[in-house]
């Protein structure tokens, strides 16, 4: 009777008009988080310093990127962070009030507040102490965004600077919770080893929370990202190590089940979004396929090897992915022969490539809208992975897709080298939808004020 | 000239505020647009097996924050002072919130939660759950009791809270790290909530964080798992 009671009363409020955020993002981010589902006021470039130009300082970049405004594709706030860590990868926490960057190098975590003035990211704080709460952990890489909390996972250690790492869980604050060791063979923390590797790698984190599953990468250690790319590629022992592995996850308890072979080193994570499309692709970079992780009829989560990415014998380097909103697409971005590939993933387990284009002599990171209309694409991989001479071509690019034509046209690009501003790395978007309409309207009046 | 320059100035804002409005509407509208799935807590089973309780962590996430709240009654207290001695539950919510996978989701699975434990009286009496409102202005005491009439019906502890103001409410919203957008007229007076992320939080008997849930974990069964979980570290 009370069950009707409620129900009832509840048919009633349901019918009136209101909503809560959404719990997903542009295409690649955590599902937990609100997402831009329209056009995106800002995007938020995590940049390295380089000797020699400018502040040579790591910064965050806002550029405007909203059509509609006088300062359209310009670069409209400058924060540097006071020196060189290898910026690399930054994410967003749930709320999106926060950006978290990472520096490879000097494991420091950055966190911008960006929702108090969107157009004008602040620096919030500061985590110094990394690798001393997490028992270890070198490498900040990927900052996912769980309720109330960030995943960030590492790519090394301090032990030996090799790629044995671990997850570290921290509360939105910017407080340390815990850290979660990734599988080896001689302490596999309770996980199946399917095949025969149990190397204890890391890279990227993604989850299907419907599933209960998260997943892990593996790429390489700090004695590698930070060695000069020719020297690595010249050096056999070097080159052994390299990930060959992805971990699943039980989500809630954070513990492994199981570890997958899936050698060359997977890099991104992508999950698809569809509420029966239980898998993931991943890319591997030595190897230049497209591996699906899937979970089969049985419930269990297997590796496929699914397409080839270019001809693998030229190391084309698959580096960024980005699946489509509506899991019918997948971009490839290849770093050394700077192109967007576009792979019609209907099927996920024959993935056809229908486009591609030279973007630049070199590329990395690509971010879709979620529409699918716009794709940003930038250039830096690590500061000494990047190519050098006039190959070392630094942007930030905006591209259109025409999904019926299966066209990219280039609509602008801004140079990180003129602009003095350094190497172009990870780009997230910000806008002002998501934030109260009160302090929106004050930040667009002190805008136009300003211009 | 001055003059003119100033209102072509003012004509030019106000015009622009009224763009920049008009697109923010659109691009909110988008969003809701976006959402429309029923979320997992409104099914009753969870999709997958759960762990045994007691075989799993809950890391202290940190301090639950404490706030002073207004009781259905109209009785002013803290939010400690409610939590003394409990495991609880506690989500923002307000009255006339109509989210299906918002408010109503958080609300129906504490409804579900005391259903399922109503045969286990002593587990239900060792928990407290909490709605606390978002919005100070509409909702009164007075609604948050119409609110909870009903709802609560078994020996559960199931407090409807809400503030005497925002100066109250926004504390503890911070200290919760729980957003929450309002509208405001065009002369700037508060027009009421227009939307928010759903967060529910776990909370042990020291007043730690051990949980925090969204849209996608909130299920009836996950949450008792966790509850049980805590119930036996306590053991």
């Amino acid at each position: 009777m009370h069950l009707r009671k409620f129900g009832i009363s509840l048919f009633g409020v349901m019918m009136l008009a209101a909503s809560s955020f959404t719990v997903a993002d542009e295409t690649c981010m955590s599902p937990y988080m609100a997402k831009i589902v329209g056009q995106e006021d800002y995007v938020y470039v995590w940049t390295l310093g380089v000797e020699g130009l400018g502040d040579e300082q790591d910064k965050l970049v806002t550029i405007d990127v909203n059509p509609k405004s006088k300062t359209y594709a310009k670069v409209v706030s400058v924060l540097s962070v006071g020196g060189r860590n290898e910026a690399h990868h930054s994410g967003l926490s749930d709320d999106r009030h926060y950006l978290w960057a990472g520096g490879l190098d000097s494991n420091k975590i950055f966190i911008f507040d960006v929702h108090t003035d969107p157009r004008k990211p602040t620096l919030h704080k500061v985590i110094t102490d990394f690798v001393e709460k997490t028992g270890g952990v070198v490498g900040p890489h990927t900052f996912y965004a769980l309720p109330g909390r960030i995943m960030v996972s590492g790519l090394s250690n301090n032990k030996d600077n090799g790629g044995r790492t671990a997850l570290a869980e921290y509360n939105s604050k910017g407080e340390f919770i815990a850290t979660h060791w990734l599988p080896t063979d001689s302490d596999l923390r309770g996980a199946k080893k399917e095949g025969k590797y149990a190397d204890g790698y890391g890279y990227d984190v993604r989850v299907q929370p419907r599933r209960n599953v998260m997943l892990t990468s593996s790429f390489t250690g700090w004695s590698n990202y930070m060695m000069d790319f020719g020297q690595m590629l010249q050096d056999g022992e070097a080159m052994k190590r390299f990930g060959n592995t992805m971990v699943v996850w039980d989500l809630h308890t954070r513990k492994p089940k199981k570890v997958i072979d899936v050698p060359g080193a997977p890099l991104e994570i992508r999950c698809a979004w569809g509420a029966n499309n239980n898998y993931c692709f991943t890319t591997t970079a030595l190897t230049s396929k497209i591996w699906l992780i899937y979970e089969d009829d049985n419930g269990e989560w297997q590796g496929k090897a699914v397409a080839d990415i270019g001809d693998a014998s030229k190391v084309p380097l698959p580096v960024d992915i980005s699946i489509t909103a509506d899991d019918q697409g997948l971009w490839v971005d290849t770093f050394m022969d700077g192109k967007a590939r576009y792979f019609d993933i209907s099927d996920p387990f024959n993935p056809v490539q229908k486009y591609e284009e030279t973007i630049g002599s070199q590329v990395n990171m690509i971010s879709q809208s979620w529409d699918g209309k716009r794709a940003y694409f930038s250039t830096s991989l690590l500061g000494n992975w990047d190519k050098t001479g006039e190959a070392d071509e630094q942007w930030v690019k905006l591209y259109e897709w025409d999904e019926e034509s299966l066209e990219l046209s280039h609509k602008w690009t801004i140079d990180f080298y003129k602009e003095k501003l350094g190497r172009a790395h990870q780009m997230r978007f910000g806008a002002y939808s998501l934030y109260s309409s009160k302090s929106e309207n004050n930040k667009k009046e002190v805008t136009l004020l300003d211009k | 000239m001055k003059n003119f320059l100033k209102i072509t100035i003012t004509i030019v804002l106000i015009s622009n505020l009224v763009f920049a409005s008009k697109d923010l509407e659109q691009e909110r509208n988008l969003i809701k647009e976006e959402r429309n799935n029923l979320a997992l807590g409104w099914r009753d089973n969870l999709g997958y097996e759960l762990p045994l309780p007691g075989t799993y962590s809950l890391y202290n996430i940190r301090e639950a924050g404490d706030g002073k709240i207004v009781e259905e009654n109209g009785k002013n207290n803290s939010l400690h002072k409610l939590m003394d001695g409990k495991i609880t539950l506690m989500s923002f919510i307000y009255s006339n919130c109509t989210d299906t996978n918002g408010c109503p989701l958080a609300t129906s699975v504490f409804f579900k939660i005391q259903e399922k434990l109503k045969e286990n009286p002593k587990m239900l009496s060792k928990i407290k759950m909490i709605s606390l409102s978002f919005d100070p202005f509409y909702d009164t005491p007075e609604i948050m009791k119409l609110y909870g009439k009903d709802l609560s019906y078994v020996k559960a502890d199931w407090d409807f809270l809400t503030t005497n103001s925002l100066d109250s409410l926004e504390p503890i919203l911070e200290s919760y790290d729980q957003p929450v957008i309002r509208k405001y007229n065009n002369d700037g007076s508060y027009a009421g909530v227009e939307s928010h992320l759903l967060r529910v939080f776990l909370i042990d008997d020291k007043k730690l964080i051990r949980n925090v849930y969204n849209v996608d974990f909130l299920h009836p069964d996950l949450l008792i798992n966790d509850i049980k979980t805590l119930l036996l570290g306590n053991e």
